[in-house]
């Protein structure tokens, strides 16, 4: 019986192995990869994709999908840099409407999945150019940056400063992982989640709401986003248009790295971290090894599909029982 | 000469249940050939072996004299067997005339396809069989009905040498259904064409059969020429076999309403059901397969919608609109099929277990692991469930177990009404003991349970009262002294 509880963690386990290999490979094809300063910016680099990729993991084990979240995540930023160069309401005013706001684009998503009842993929591709052209006609296609004191001197910008050379980013998701992890194996929602995601009809007739389970799901996914962009803004100092784009992808990457299924039901909060970690470290060694940047994009399809393999060999046990 | 199709000795085991025994019995070319038997019989298991879905553990068929190992559908295709299945085997997306060529090297003309062609001979088909609709339109703008017809005039176009009809006319209207009998009829007449047809309606049989056959808990009965046999002679050939009744004090049972419904009508699939469940009662509800039993159940339940119709519980008037609504007027249901409805098998044991109890393992939302803990321990042993760990996922478990496991949680719930949907389905005789136990324990505790089976001897020897269905209406009650197998098999044949 031990054995299967093994195999079962596996799926943790195995990107861990990669996240392993790929380190010991890092470390002696570049001097500079150990050093503290590159692994802090390794954990940097994570943040965006790491906040993002958590709420598609609820997403995901719910067995749906989010593809508006680049999209979601530049309007919100366009909204937020909006607000804050007009100076018309305090930075916390701020701050508190573009999470407001990111919760209302998650729900519509939410809603329009859950209460029309169209797939997700559609919903969400539809959203993702909808949204996009949100934060086009935010900033009239411009850019926003050179922001007034009332928003660099506010509170909102330590999310971009630094504690004794840690970035504050760090901090605000590595907490964001820790709450996520205790809600999603701690609590009855997280419970409900995995059920909706596992077998919705069994769920539905255990008398879960399968549909609000999930429609909390695209809000939180909504909230995480409008995070990820307020920390944006503050490290970067500026909005762009395009901010964001692709970045679903990544999200989805780096949660099926964790060793979720895209059918439902399965997946960590632990392994989405450990997959957004190697994502980044595979991004920060082509650079260190001054691989030319059109290959990085190349690289992390081919860690992808390899880390999805190692997880079939471990898997097929199960589905054999 | 030789029958067209021999069975010699088939046996067939699933794991440790046995669908077919030694049936043995032959087929002579040309013939209606009637398959009877009540669910459970070992009527589907046995089309299935000539259908190429399973080969017989034990034991042979022949084809013509000849002995042939069916083991894919494809050979049986080619030894000129065609078979309408119960479910419609087709792709709603597509034409008729294009689901009636799908695979068939008519469809096309080199690398294109012949439009045309299919088209006509589509037309014809359906003139045939009187149905007034376009060979180009799309299958799932039929009805059900419709499709079935397409189903067996698709099977009809190919001029098979037998052709095995499952329960084709379940969807069928009266005339609908005369008119697939006399296809079916000129068919044998002018190809000689050998039909095996199964169907639970036992006056189909009557009318177009030439000789039947009678299964019994997957053991040969008896093969009779139709004209020498009445309609109840042959519900005693399908039934008759020796029930162990045990008897137990069922003090506990009273008169005290739990729930009571009234005028529950469904759409097509059942009408004006009205019945009442009483504290401590197990209530059974019998009928063939696709008598509306399993749907009379989940609508109450709110799984599925009710057009009309009032539910009461303990005289007052309620309304429910999803299981959730059920739950909470404390109505657990136990569903039909274990791994769709039942489970979630990417969960472990206890995560299953647990999945309608929340609230209770749980304090503003967090999970109580220790709560949680103690109680699947409990659990564990008052069910006696055969466990490795609680935390193993619920798939290592046998089916027994499962089913265990499954009931366990609905009865966590401490629910005042329990419906069971086949509780003994697929798991070997031993768990079906125990399972028995647990619902006799649940009734004595005061809960009312509602039943359905497909296995009469389960029912007779649980059941307080039976009532039973045919074709989504309620034709007959029987109370635990009156029953007897035959009386519920005449109710359920309606006859």
């Amino acid at each position: 019986m031990k054995e299967k509880r093994k195999i079962k963690k596996m799926g943790e386990l195995g990107v861990f192995a990669v996240l392993v290999i790929i380190f010991v490979i890092m470390s002696f094809a570049s001097p500079v990869f150990l050093k503290t300063s590159n692994l802090i910016n390794i954990v940097r680099q994570t943040v965006e994709i790491g906040i993002m990729a958590i709420g598609m993991t609820f997403l995901i084990i719910a067995g749906e999908l989010d593809l508006s979240i680049g999209s979601l995540f530049a309007t919100t930023a366009m909204f937020g840099g909006y607000l804050f160069k007009n100076e018309t309401v305090p930075a916390t005013l701020v701050f508190f409407l573009v999470l407001i706001g990111g919760i209302v684009l998650g729900c519509v998503n939410g809603l329009l999945v859950t209460r029309v009842g169209i797939p997700s993929f559609i919903v969400t591709l539809g959203t993702m150019k909808i949204y996009r052209s949100f934060a086009y006609a935010i900033g009239g296609g411009q850019s926003i940056g050179q922001f007034p004191e009332s928003a660099t001197n506010s509170w909102v910008w330590a999310l971009g400063a630094k504690i004794n050379g840690i970035p504050v980013q760090i901090f605000v998701m590595i907490g964001l992982f820790i709450i996520a992890h205790i809600l999603l194996k701690k609590t009855t929602y997280g419970y409900q989640v995995y059920a909706t995601g596992g077998n919705a009809r069994a769920a539905h007739l255990s008398g879960i709401n399968v549909k609000n389970v999930k429609l909390i799901a695209f809000a939180i996914m909504g909230f995480l986003c409008a995070t990820a962009a307020l920390v944006s803004t503050a490290y970067l100092g500026t909005v762009t248009t395009t901010s964001g784009a692709g970045r679903e992808m990544d999200a989805i990457a780096a949660v099926i790295l964790g060793g979720a299924a895209l059918s439902g039901g399965r997946g960590t909060i632990l392994g989405t971290f450990l997959g957004a970690i190697i994502m980044a470290t595979v991004k920060n060694g082509m650079v260190l090894l001054s691989v030319p940047v059109f290959w990085q994009d190349g690289f992390i399809g081919v860690v992808v599909i390899l880390a999805v393999l190692v997880d079939l060999f471990f898997h097929k046990n199960d589905s054999e029982r | 000469m030789a029958p067209i199709i021999e069975f010699k000795n088939i046996t067939k085991r699933f794991g440790g249940t046995v669908a077919l025994d030694h049936v043995s019995f032959s087929i002579e070319k040309g013939e209606i050939h009637c398959l009877c038997g009540e669910n459970g019989a070992g009527k589907s298991t046995l089309i299935n072996l000539c259908g190429g879905v399973f080969t017989p553990t034990e034991g042979q068929i022949f084809v013509n004299g000849q002995q042939e190992n069916i083991n894919s559908i494809k050979k049986s295709e080619k030894l000129g067997f065609s078979i309408v299945h119960q479910e419609i085997p087709l792709c709603l997306n597509m034409t008729i005339a294009h689901n009636i060529f799908l695979g068939s090297a008519e469809a096309t003309k080199g690398w294109f396809l012949n439009e045309k062609h299919m088209n006509e001979k589509t037309r014809e088909l359906l003139d045939l069989f009187n149905l007034k609709v376009e060979p180009t339109t799309l299958l799932g703008a039929l009805s059900i009905a419709e499709q079935s017809i397409v189903q067996i005039a698709k099977a009809v176009y190919f001029k098979p040498e037998i052709l095995i009809l499952d329960e084709p006319t379940a969807a069928l209207t009266n005339d609908q259904r005369e008119v697939m009998f006399r296809v079916v009829r000129s068919l044998v007449k002018e190809q000689k064409t050998t039909v095996l047809y199964v169907s639970h309606r036992l006056e189909e049989v009557m009318e177009l059969g030439d000789r039947l056959t009678v299964l019994k808990d997957g053991k040969y009965v008896t093969t009779k020429n139709v004209s020498d046999v009445t309609m109840d002679e042959i519900v005693t050939l399908m039934v008759g076999r020796k029930i162990e009744r045990t008897e137990w004090d069922r003090s506990y049972v009273t008169n005290e309403e739990l729930l009571s419904v009234k005028n529950l009508c469904n759409g097509k699939k059942f009408q004006n059901i009205s019945f009442s469940l009483h504290k401590g009662e197990i209530l059974g509800l019998a009928g063939f397969v696709g008598a509306g039993r399993t749907e009379v159940l989940s609508s109450i339940f709110g799984a599925d919608k009710l057009d009309s119709g009032d539910v009461y519980i303990k005289g007052q008037k309620v309304k429910i609109r999803t299981p959730k609504d059920a739950i909470r007027q404390g109505i657990s249901m136990i569903p039909e099929n274990r791994r769709d409805d039942g489970l979630v098998t990417s969960m472990t044991i206890k995560q299953n277990a647990q999945l309608a109890v929340m609230d209770r393992i749980s304090n503003r939302g967090f999970l109580n692991e220790s709560r949680s803990v103690k109680m699947m321990e409990d659990m564990i042993a008052k069910y006696s469930i055969k466990v490795g760990g609680m935390n193993d996922m619920i798939l290592t478990l046998s089916g027994g177990n499962q089913q265990k496991v499954v009931i366990a949680k609905w009865i966590g719930n401490d629910p005042q009404i329990l419906f069971c949907d086949e509780p003994t389905r697929g798991i070997d005789v031993g768990a079906k003991s125990e399972v028995y136990e647990i619902l006799k324990d649940i009734a004595s505790q005061g809960i009312g349970i509602l039943m359905v089976s497909s296995e009469l001897p389960e029912l007779l020897n649980l059941c307080d009262r039976i009532i039973v269905m045919h074709e989504g209406r309620i034709t007959g009650e029987v109370t635990r002294e009156e029953a007897t197998e035959e009386l519920i098999t005449k109710y359920a044949a309606a006859i």
